[in-house]
């Protein structure tokens, strides 16, 4: 299926150190900003779907969902703690001046 | 020839290990002995999700039934081990078979207690350990029917609120004062208390079960407060015991459960403990302790496998479980069992707050209620051992984060 790249925020709406929620075609996507670079995953965890835009502390680029744990991390989607096993889908970003463009 | 690794006990601690052991070392051999038939699974669903038919039983898997022999971890399920030989480093199985071993993990996690009251050997009655025994609850599980839920500790409490979920007709009877009483204190617990009220819970406290009555099947539960509560069956929660009769003659010290320093390793050399059944040595804490669940028996089962290759890594993880009852979200970073001074954040009435227990002014332990990234925030602090400001904790406008470096 082609991707499309679909823009829902602005780069200064997602402060770093921060995940901020993106409703694309509906559909939650939460957006990372590590360090000014921006990351698009799943928002509901893979274990018990827990919002990881409400849920989530970021620390680096591993995102803890604090319902029960688990870890992810938000360049790849990698599992890297459980009680989740599945990896947390992730979607490119590409960033043109202050648009977020985000390829579902 | 390649050492000779074996893990007693097909438990979530000892299949982590075994997953561990491979991950850090491509060739010892590594043996899993486990007395269920299942492949190692992990046990919080069986309350909660599993138990309300919501998750299939293949997700609780620790890994897929195959993942074993494809990473070259030999497996034994669905039967026990017997016996150690310490002198010749053998296990020795039910069948006969004898399991050589250079070293050893003892995972054997606990077993449920059981009454020993009158009418106790009733069918019906039924307690919650296994995927078996969540099958047998499940089975019971028709809207309307009554249950009498014996004992509002976590187990308990979370079977009422899963059973009640289900619309069953939910009775819990608990000889404390409230829920989670002596983990908890009064005050937290009476918000739980409050939760299963909300949900239309029944509840009975300090009261304690004398007898069940019924013919064949359990139809009734006799309180010592002389209550008589009809009832269709029953599912007791009222605690754990280490499993440790394999450890008989060993010279292994055995103290509620297998004493272990903060290596995981037991005063035998080579032979090591971790999970439930571990009465493990905290550096942090400085003191012995046994912790019932999931994360530890990742944690440790891990640190185990680690210390077992030599690698000399201290076990010190700051202890922390969640237990889900309805839509709340309830949390536990910490060690305590007494405390001197209880000191919330946000209010107790209102469905989120944090309480941390409070030892010489230093925080021993945090409960939150749906207040998940705060009790994650907690946690460094509790691990600093350092003094605070408790006025901090309480201050609301204040991030927990900000408190790690300050005093």
């Amino acid at each position: 299926m082609a991707t499309e790249p679909v823009t829902t925020l602005k780069t200064s709406e997602i402060p770093a150190g921060t995940i901020v929620a993106a409703d694309v075609r509906g559909t939650r996507i939460a957006v990372a900003n590590v360090g000014g670079n921006y990351y698009a995953f799943d928002d509901a965890c893979t274990h018990e779907q827990c919002s990881l835009t409400e849920m989530g502390e970021l620390a680096g680029t591993t995102v803890t969902c604090t319902c029960h744990g688990s870890e992810f991390d938000v360049r790849t989607g990698k599992v890297l703690a459980p009680p989740a096993t599945v990896p947390v889908k992730v979607y490119p970003t590409r960033v043109e001046g202050d648009a977020l463009h985000i390829e579902v | 020839m390649a050492k000779s690794y074996v893990i007693v006990g097909g438990s979530l601690a000892g299949a982590t290990a075994a997953i561990t052991l491979r991950e850090e070392d491509a060739e010892v051999s590594v043996t899993l002995i486990g007395a269920e038939r299942e492949p190692p699974y992990e046990r919080p669903p069986l309350s909660k999700a599993y138990l309300r038919g919501d998750v299939p039983f293949a997700k609780s898997l620790v890994r897929p039934a195959a993942f074993y022999l494809e990473h070259r971890i030999e497996t034994m399920f669905g039967i026990r081990a017997t016996r150690i030989d310490v002198a010749r480093r053998v296990v020795e199985l039910e069948d006969g078979r004898r399991v050589p071993f250079d070293v050893l993990l003892i995972a054997t996690g606990g077993r449920n207690r059981r009454f020993s009251i009158p009418g106790s050997e009733l069918e019906g009655i039924y307690s919650l350990r296994t995927v078996e025994d969540a099958d047998r609850i499940r089975a019971e599980m028709i809207p309307g029917r009554r249950v009498v839920v014996v004992g509002m500790g976590f187990i308990g409490s979370e079977v009422a609120a899963s059973l009640r979920q289900k619309d069953l007709d939910v009775l819990a009877i608990e000889p404390a004062k409230t829920p989670l009483f002596r983990v908890l204190g009064e005050a937290v617990g009476q918000r739980i208390a409050d939760l299963h009220g909300a949900h239309g819970v029944r509840t009975i406290f300090e009261d304690t079960v004398a007898a069940f009555e019924g013919t064949q099947r359990v139809a009734r539960v006799i309180t010592k407060g002389g209550l008589r509560l009809d009832c269709d069956f029953v599912v007791a929660g009222i605690g754990v015991e280490p499993v440790v009769e394999i450890l008989d003659g060993t010279g292994v010290h055995v103290d509620n459960g297998v004493v272990v320093d903060q290596y995981c390793q037991t005063n035998v050399p080579g032979i090591y403990a971790a999970g439930d059944v571990a009465n493990h040595y905290h550096p942090v804490f400085e003191r012995q302790m046994r912790v019932e669940h999931w994360h530890n028996a990742v944690k440790q089962g891990a640190a185990a496998a680690r210390n077992m290759l030599g690698k000399g890594v201290p076990y010190d993880e700051i202890h922390w479980f969640w237990s889900d009852q309805y839509d709340a979200n309830l949390q536990y970073a910490g060690f305590h069992t007494k405390w001197e001074q209880l000191v919330v954040r946000g209010r107790l009435d209102s469905g989120s707050f944090l309480a941390f227990y409070i030892n010489d002014g230093r925080i021993d332990a945090v409960v939150g209620l749906n207040r998940p990234k705060d009790v994650r925030r907690a946690i460094p602090l509790i691990k600093a051992r350092r003094k605070l400001n408790l006025g901090l904790l309480q201050d609301e406008s204040i991030d927990l984060r900000s408190l790690t470096a300050a005093d």
